[in-house]
């Protein structure tokens, strides 16, 4: 990773942890950041070292908590603000575990269709009607009459691959998720 | 007795905390500085020697407060710098800041100078 990729990742990560602030405001801080970094590494050329510079602004996210912190707790807030904070908070939460069991329960299942085929393959498949009116997916007892198994023996790696990206952006949408509550 | 060097730490730091926000004012008065230029003066010190990541926010929120302005400034081929300089509000913040570290100083420099068992006069006579 050269230097640049290096304060790039940086920089970044530290936009995505101020996304409370405003687009205009966020953009200020990193640019401000990134004319900071640059100038010390040019003008201290002797005594300049990219790690030590980054270890002084400390992590992403502890800087980014510093920036947000008076969005928190800093101006007294308006009459009645304080409610919507909290149901903003309760609606991020309960979206935090909406998303957390929608996400796994779906990847879990597709990866165990994935694996179950391997143990009874005529029981597990992705059907069609053959003119497209309905698709089962899942396991049934017996292979449905006059539809086409679209996937065949496909469907291990195919499943295994959705549940893998479903299982990635659901951890994405975690850490945003919970970066807000 | 060997000084505690990590309390002496502690100390410091908590010290440089409380005094912070002068520091800076103080560091502004009469100058028109970017981050680093402020950072690097700080550092010249050795008691008011903050972080990066103390002193940037710190700065954002100084800007909010009313106390310092900010503008973007470029000259010739130079990276564009965001310079900060105190406004009316902040040269008064400041004179307020001084008169009470001032006060407290002495106050300070007094039982310093004045150990017991001696009683201490009470301030009306000092």
């Amino acid at each position: 990773m050269t230097e640049r990729d290096q304060i790039h990742a940086y920089l970044k990560t530290l936009s995505t942890y101020l996304s409370r602030l405003e687009k205009a405001e966020a953009d200020e801080v990193i640019r401000e950041i990134e004319s900071h970094i640059y100038d010390v590494l040019e003008t201290q050329t002797e005594t300049a070292d990219l790690e030590t510079i980054l270890d002084g602004f400390g992590s992403p996210r502890d800087l980014a908590a510093s920036y947000v912190e008076h969005i928190l707790n800093g101006t007294p807030p308006p009459a009645g603000f304080k409610a919507i904070q909290t149901v903003k908070k309760g609606a991020t939460k309960s979206l935090y575990y909406a998303t957390a069991c929608f996400g796994y329960i779906i990847s879990a299942t597709l990866l165990f269709l994935a694996i179950y085929k391997f143990f009874d393959p005529n029981a597990v498949g992705l059907w069609s009607n053959g003119n497209g009116e309905s698709v089962v997916i899942g396991v049934v007892d017996d292979d449905p009459e006059r539809k086409v198994d679209i996937l065949g023996w496909w469907l291990i790696p195919v499943f295994i691959s959705i549940s893998g990206s479903i299982l990635y952006v659901t951890r994405r949408l975690l850490t945003i998720l919970k970066a807000a509550i | 007795m060997k000084p505690d060097v990590t309390t002496d730490t502690k100390w410091d730091a908590q010290l440089r905390k409380g005094t912070l926000e002068l520091v800076i004012l103080a560091a502004l008065k009469g100058r028109h500085l970017y981050g680093l230029e402020l950072l690097n003066l700080l550092h010249s010190f050795e008691t008011t020697k903050i972080t990066e990541g103390t002193l940037y926010p710190l700065m954002d929120r100084l800007k909010r407060d009313g106390v310092v302005a900010a503008n973007w400034q470029q000259t010739g081929d130079e990276r564009p710098r965001k310079y900060y300089n105190l406004t009316a509000a902040g040269e008064e913040k400041l004179l307020s800041f001084t008169t009470r570290w001032r006060t407290s100083v002495a106050d300070i420099e007094y039982l310093l100078t004045n150990p017991g068992p001696a009683k201490i006069a009470m301030s009306e006579d000092r």
